[in-house]
């Protein structure tokens, strides 16, 4: 068995080499599709890796307070009215400062998203996104501050730290501290600018390079006084057990709340799920694209494979006339269809991953490269040769020696 | 007579049909046929176009199957065999000569001699120096690496016979083996075959050709699909049928003493 394995090697290889621009053909018709899809899953991969990166880089402590959302499915995707967009989150004050006084707690701060236009004295006005926190933010996310200084508690409330892009549009220059500017009509002057994050995709889903940022004090006086609050960061004390605190918050955010559990608290992992997930959707919808392309390929290595056998009906007819048993004959093309694909797995990965890199030029993350996408990527593609490889084989086993000896006299 | 009933028996054949098409259409290519080989038989099969010889002979070779009848070779019921048995026995017991050679265009000649090889285990070393030497035995050392297509007809069909025999079959069966050759290479061809039947081998030949019978052992002509004659020559027959055509040699001399 083994030593006609190797003979069908050797035969699939010479076959292959004599019909070489056949062949190339068919490998690049099933690395296409192969491609495609592993641009897609290193992309999607990238956009997992760069949270779970900011995680880890907060320290791995981090657990985020969130309003319940409906999880994002493929419904959602067809769906030009979200049934969550306009839900207003429960979040307040109050379950800020019950946070706070949580024990394993070291630090916790709010983050209350605004709507309305940032203007300069000389410039458009520009609607960037406003955002309103406490001087905690800095503890519970990691950036850096490039000129200047973040709100702290003793700055007086109409001040506000600029995003690096948000302050060359405004200003044409990323040294406006001090400069003044109007965020819904009340003036402001900018103490500090936060260094060019290149991270629009994280998990405040805040892009920080066009934010205002305010104090939650000013934050109020714009929605009449009240909190209303998107996300609170919590950062766990040292050695807190994680999963533990996060227990003792959605307990005590739920007894703030009449024992309604209309929140969620996020840890490790979870953090990432519902950014990647919905990222993830986005990939599975393209790569079912992809895989169209895919079955073309595979539709590839069948019309070759029939061509293939139809040519060598009389040796088909020999081999079996000297001994070959019909598996031996379907092993045979099945070793060949197996080539071309693996060839077009590996070949298309490579070339996928080349492309990712490529559109990664322009995005704001790499691209991932990860064992599961390459097992994925050159199994789909094996998978596909040989279940189109299939048809072919038993084709060519099934065939009559008398009548395909007879055949092209 | 008990030295004959002690010769083994090779195929026996009872009652064999196989019929084509169906209804109104249908034709029988061979007629509730009877017929027994013995070990080391010579025997050419003769007869018109569409008596049955190649369909026998495809039965014979397990390459097609009786409609009717029993097929034994070598004492076993060959339709109770697996079509994978089958194909072992045809890799083992059965050596193929066909009219138009059937060599693969694309592998060199010793490549095409090991062919059978393949599909009886035999490792690839082995196989090329087992190809080797048959090629040897029919002086074709020089042409092993040659492609099918550089040969002529004669060696073509000296290569295909070296095929058939390369892993020492019990039975040589040949579907007019010189049909598609002329005369000086059909009786060189003639000539090899004789010289495997001296070895003990047996053969079963189909052929038009009436000249060639000399070299057969036994001759059974064939009609619509039934055995119309079947001659074992007698010894002193045999003897007197001794008058085998000329060889090449004889040939040219002849030819140049016609000229003369």
């Amino acid at each position: 068995m083994q030593l006609l394995t190797f003979e069908h090697i050797r035969t699939a290889r010479e076959s292959l080499k004599r019909t070489r621009s056949r062949t190339y053909l068919t490998i690049t018709g099933v690395a296409i599709g192969i491609a495609s899809i592993t641009t897609i899953l290193a992309l999607s991969g990238g956009v997992t890796n760069i949270i779970s990166k900011q995680v880890s880089d907060a320290g791995n402590n981090i657990a985020l307070v969130r309003p319940t959302t409906k999880q994002p499915s493929l419904i959602d995707l067809g769906n030009p009215n979200p049934t969550t967009s306009f839900t207003t989150s429960p979040l307040v004050e109050r379950d800020l400062d019950s946070i706070l006084a949580l024990k394993n707690v070291d630090v916790a701060s709010p983050i209350m998203t605004l709507s309305g236009n940032v203007t300069s004295s000389e410039g458009d006005p520009n609607s960037g996104t406003i955002v309103a926190t406490t001087p905690e933010f800095q503890q519970t996310t990691p950036f850096t501050l490039k000129d200047g200084q973040f709100i702290d508690g003793i700055t007086s409330e109409d001040t506000v730290v600029l995003g690096e892009q948000l302050s060359l549009d405004l200003f044409g220059t990323d040294q406006s501290v001090g400069k003044q500017l109007k965020i819904r009509g009340q003036s402001f002057t900018c103490i500090g600018v936060i260094k060019r994050q290149k991270n629009p995709i994280n998990y405040n889903n805040i892009d920080l390079d066009h934010a205002a940022v305010i104090s939650l004090d000013s934050g109020k006086l714009f929605n009449q006084g009240v909190a209303q609050i998107q996300q609170i960061n919590v950062k766990a004390a040292k050695n807190a057990s994680l999963p533990k605190l996060k227990q003792t918050i959605s307990d005590t955010i739920a007894k703030n709340h009449g024992n309604e559990r209309d929140t969620d608290v996020l840890i490790g992992d979870e953090i990432v799920e519902p950014t990647s997930r919905l990222f993830l959707i986005i990939a599975g919808v393209m790569s079912t694209i992809a895989g169209i392309s895919l079955i073309v390929g595979g539709i590839g290595i069948m019309n070759i494979m029939l061509v293939s056998v139809s040519e060598r009906t009389r040796e088909i007819g020999l081999r079996k006339a000297v001994g070959a048993t019909s598996a031996s004959i379907v092993a045979q093309f099945m070793i060949e269809a197996f080539i071309t694909s693996a060839l077009g797995g590996v070949i298309g990965f490579a070339g996928g991953y080349a492309i990712a890199f490529v559109i990664s030029m322009f995005l704001p993350y790499d691209p991932m490269l990860s064992w599961v996408a390459a097992v994925v990527a050159i199994g789909l593609s094996v998978s596909i040769g040989v279940l189109f490889g299939l048809y072919p084989a038993l084709k060519a086993s099934r065939k009559n020696p008398i009548e395909s000896l007879r055949r092209y006299h | 007579m008990a030295k004959k009933m002690a010769k083994k028996i090779v195929i026996e054949l009872k009652g064999l049909s196989k019929r084509f098409g169906f209804g109104d259409a249908e034709h029988a290519a061979i007629d509730t046929l009877d017929l027994t080989v013995e070990k080391g038989e010579f025997i050419a099969i003769m007869g018109p176009s569409g008596c049955g010889k190649t369909s026998l002979l495809n039965i014979m070779g397990l390459l097609d199957t009786p409609t009717e009848g029993d097929y034994l070779l070598d004492d076993q019921r060959v339709e109770t065999l697996s079509s994978r048995r089958q194909a072992h026995v045809r890799a083992k017991k059965i050596g193929f000569v066909f009219q138009d050679f059937n060599l693969i265009e694309r592998m060199n000649v010793i490549e095409n001699v090991a062919l059978p090889l393949t599909y009886s285990g035999v490792h690839h070393t082995k196989r090329m120096k087992l190809a080797s030497k048959m090629l040897g035995n029919f002086h074709l050392a020089e042409r092993e690496y040659y492609m099918p297509w550089q040969l002529s007809g004669g060696q073509t069909q000296r290569v295909a016979i070296a095929r058939a025999l390369v892993n020492k079959p019990a039975l040589l069966l040949a579907d007019e083996p010189t049909g598609n050759l002329d005369s000086k290479s059909s009786h060189i061809i003639m000539e090899e075959l004789s010289d495997l039947h001296k070895r003990g081998n047996t053969i079963i030949m189909v052929t038009h050709n009436p000249d060639l019978t000399t070299y057969a052992s036994r001759v059974i002509t064939m009609l619509d699909g039934k055995i119309d004659t079947d001659s074992k020559p007698t010894k002193t027959e045999e003897k007197k049928n001794t008058k085998r055509p000329l060889s090449i040699k004889q040939r040219k001399v002849m030819q140049r003493k016609k000229k003369k």
